[in-house]
């Protein structure tokens, strides 16, 4: 059986003015594994996420999910397959949290009633009170409790996959480390493929498994924590690794 | 997420049943049309309306023809497309004006050879009949204050040559124009003047009165040169041509109604130039209504008899401006319910046509751009001028008005939806499509709910940028509050222009209001600030 839950094979994305977000990727991540992404702004690391749930399509190479090129997979029910966490959270502002929760349940045409059970049981996964907050709106939220919200909604379908953007970056650094701590118990009980992406160095060793480093759309190196802060690849991983120690001081 | 769509269907039926409304309400107020109806025009001054509504009443009074009065339409260039094409059957014109500023000859001196060249022109070239002249001439002339006159020892208007350039001369908009008027008559006297001033024909006698201009253009016919002691500088080079009234009609409407060419002649040679400026200052400076004054005028040509004119609502505009518009409510009623026929039909088709619009531009943004502007550039014309384009399309009345609203109508919404549906919350619509929502589903469920704030206020400027520039309306003689508004300029009656204005304002402002109240209402719930 394929090991690899998302996996990409020989891709580059070139932007029609010549330069390239991304080149030459070999990349996979495995089932249930936490892979972080971390790179600069300008690193491609967004390109790089995009690419997987196809708001992208690689300009060479193949994106192969759960053993299946994307390509060959209707766009729409593959994003549905992959849960999905953007920095601001992204809910939506007029709909109230119950209805945010439920959008791809909604969208696959659960019943109501499956949609309600499935709040129920989320939201107290992620320490939210449903009698409290299941019919406010996001505006009546603070950032920390929209960013859970937001996770849950990502694995309100139960998706195998999880995508998250920077998700905890808008936060300040107390809730920041409360929701990190929240995903790691979170991802022990619920083992997903999760991917994601970040700029914070301390993040990406907390959260991840494995961590990715991009360079101007390169990949530097891949590996645990371990492999990384003792065997860095390149120069620019020891650098970053400097930077790591001498932040944590 | 259930009642909220009902409660948006709600919304979306409930919004359809008003503009509905005001459709039907509109609908209501049109004239029924029938074959034998004649449409009588007139230009937008107090002679031209007088002597169409003593056309009006006579062919009421003496044939069984059903009559339709367009009244007010702006200037000699409108009248004449609405003739041409239908749009009025008749109307009062000057023999000089069809000469000069219809046909675009140069000047000729002679009364007759006038008219037999206007009379084969217009039969050859149209199929429309200059009837026999009515017995005045209403020509341009030069005129100042007596006094004036005599202290400069002025009395042709070749003595005025050598004090023209110390002189302001006060001058109206088409007189300045015309070839036959300021042009022409700089080039054959070589006058110069120290500044000429576009006045409202109206307002001009009272202008002189305080000082602020010296030297006027009348018509021969005014009843206020009397009334402001002025003096007719003599035309010794012959520089004015002769203007005779008369009616001009279409071919075809006095081919069907033979009867309607021996009525109108009835009043051929029957009014000669001191009877019609009497006539004229009745309106001018008496305030008696036109109606009312054309009804005794035909009577003391024992044309009609006696009965039929209705004492007019109220011949004192001296009253306080309320009291006025009550005795005129029913008129004002009727004015303010064409007032919102025509801007909600306009609005309504603004609508129905911006919104898809938008829709579709924001799915093919690359034309969307350059749509956008080309629609923007409508909003540019000068809505007089929108109105004037109509006329060769549509005629006169209300269908022309009614497109004019329609693209003023169109820019406002059309932006707003586009840019609302395009700015709603990038980050939620990008959000939705992550998670496998189809560009359908983020349209409906994110774009339209989180843009319709911005759509209605959208609508909401266009509704009341339609109800302001509905008064125009009134030139092109579509009804509306713009017709006491224009009738009052005319006369510069200041009851009769707020009693149009007035209500023009409320109006504007109630559908303000009850739009902002609309605007609240589709504001979706969670973008409110938590009380």
């Amino acid at each position: 059986m394929n090991p690899w839950a998302l996996e990409i094979q020989h891709v580059s994305k070139q932007f029609p003015d010549g330069t390239y977000a991304l080149q030459n990727i070999e990349w996979g991540v495995k089932e249930g594994e936490t892979m972080a992404l971390i790179g600069e702004s300008g690193s491609g690391k967004t390109t790089f996420l995009r690419l997987l749930n196809r708001l992208i399509e690689p300009t060479t190479g193949t994106v192969v999910i759960q053993g299946e090129p994307a390509s060959a997979q209707d766009p729409i029910q593959l994003r549905r397959r992959l849960g999905y966490v953007p920095q601001d959270g992204g809910l939506f502002p007029h709909w109230t949290i119950r209805q945010n929760v439920c959008l791809v349940p909604h969208l696959l045409g659960w019943t109501l009633e499956q949609q309600l059970e499935r709040v129920d049981m989320l939201l107290p996964l992620m320490n939210l009170n449903p009698s409290q907050i299941a019919e406010r709106y996001p505006i009546e939220l603070s950032g920390g409790q929209r960013q859970r919200v937001a996770v849950a909604r990502a694995l309100a379908a139960d998706q195998p996959i999880v995508l998250l953007d920077e998700p905890f970056g808008a936060l300040d650094p107390l809730t920041r480390h409360d929701l990190q701590d929240q995903f790691l118990s979170l991802q022990a009980r619920l083992q997903k493929t999760m991917v994601l992406v970040t700029h914070d160095m301390s993040e990406a060793f907390r959260l991840g498994d494995r961590i990715t480093i991009l360079k101007e759309g390169c990949i530097q190196q891949v590996g645990t924590p371990h492999q990384i802060l003792h065997a860095p690849a390149t120069p620019y991983v020891h650098l970053l690794v400097q930077h790591y120690h001498a932040h944590r001081g | 997420m259930n009642t909220d769509r009902i409660r948006q269907r709600t919304r979306r039926i409930s919004r359809g049943i008003v503009v509905g409304l005001l459709g039907l309400l509109y609908a209501l107020s049109l004239p029924v049309w029938a074959s034998d109806t004649i449409v009588v025009g007139s230009k937008n001054f107090m002679e031209s309306r007088l002597l169409a509504e003593m056309f009006a009443q006579l062919i009421e009074a003496r044939t069984e023809l059903t009559v339709t009065r367009r009244l007010g339409l702006a200037g000699t260039q409108v009248c004449f497309e609405a003739l041409k094409t239908g749009g009025i059957d008749l109307y009062p014109e000057y023999t000089g004006t069809g000469l000069v500023t219809i046909l675009g000859e140069p000047p000729m001196h002679d009364r007759v050879s006038v008219l037999n060249r206007v009379r084969t022109e217009f039969l050859h070239r149209w199929n429309i009949w200059w009837l026999a002249p009515l017995g005045f001439e209403n020509s341009y002339a030069l005129a100042l204050r007596r006094d004036r006159a005599q202290s400069l020892g002025l009395r042709t208007i070749s003595d005025l040559v050598r004090v023209a350039p110390h002189m302001k001369a006060g001058f109206g908009y088409e007189f300045i124009q015309r070839e036959d008027g300021l042009a022409g008559l700089k080039k054959s006297y070589g006058l110069q003047f120290q500044e000429v001033i576009g006045m409202q024909q109206t307002l001009k006698y009272q202008a002189t009165d305080k000082g602020e201009v010296d030297l006027l253009d009348v018509y021969t016919t005014d009843g206020r040169l009397a009334v402001y002691d002025f003096v007719v500088l003599k035309d010794d080079r012959q520089f004015f041509p002769p203007y005779e009234a008369a009616a001009l009609v279409r071919g075809e409407i006095l081919k069907r109604h033979p009867e309607l060419g021996r009525v109108i002649s009835l009043l051929t040679n029957a009014i000669d130039p001191t009877r019609m400026r009497e006539l004229n200052l009745r309106i001018q400076e008496q305030g008696e209504p036109v109606p009312q004054v054309a009804h005794s005028a035909l009577r003391a040509l024992n044309l009609v008899a006696d009965n039929h004119v209705q004492p007019a609502a109220s011949t004192e505009s001296r009253d306080s401006i309320l009291s006025y518009m009550w005795t005129t409510r029913s008129n004002l009623a009727l004015r303010t319910g064409e007032h919102l026929g025509l801007s909600g039909l306009g609005l309504f088709l603004g609508i129905l046509v911006a919104i898809p619009l938008g829709l579709a531009l924001e799915r093919w943004r690359r034309g969307a751009e350059a749509i956008i502007r080309i629609i923007g550039m409508l909003q540019t014309i000068p809505s007089i001028a929108l109105l004037a384009f109509m006329i060769p399309i549509f005629g006169v009345g209300a269908l022309p008005a009614i497109m004019a609203l329609w693209m003023y109508s169109l820019f406002p919404i059309l932006r707003n939806t586009y840019s609302g549906l395009r700015d709603a919350a990038p980050n939620v619509v990008e959000t939705g499509r992550a998670l496998g929502m189809t560009e359908w589903q983020i349209l409906r469920t994110i774009r339209l709910p989180l843009a319709a704030p911005t759509i209605m206020a959208g609508i909401r400027t266009s509704a009341i940028w339609t109800v302001g520039t509905a008064t125009l309306a009134a030139f092109i003689g579509a009804g509306g509050l713009g017709v006491p508004i224009v009738a009052g300029l005319q006369l510069a009656d200041v009851n009769l222009i707020l009693s149009g204005a007035l209500p023009a304002t409320v109006l504007a402002l109630s559908v303000d209001g009850l739009l902002s109240r609309v605007e609240q209402w589709a504001r979706p719930r969670g973008l409110e600030p938590v009380r």
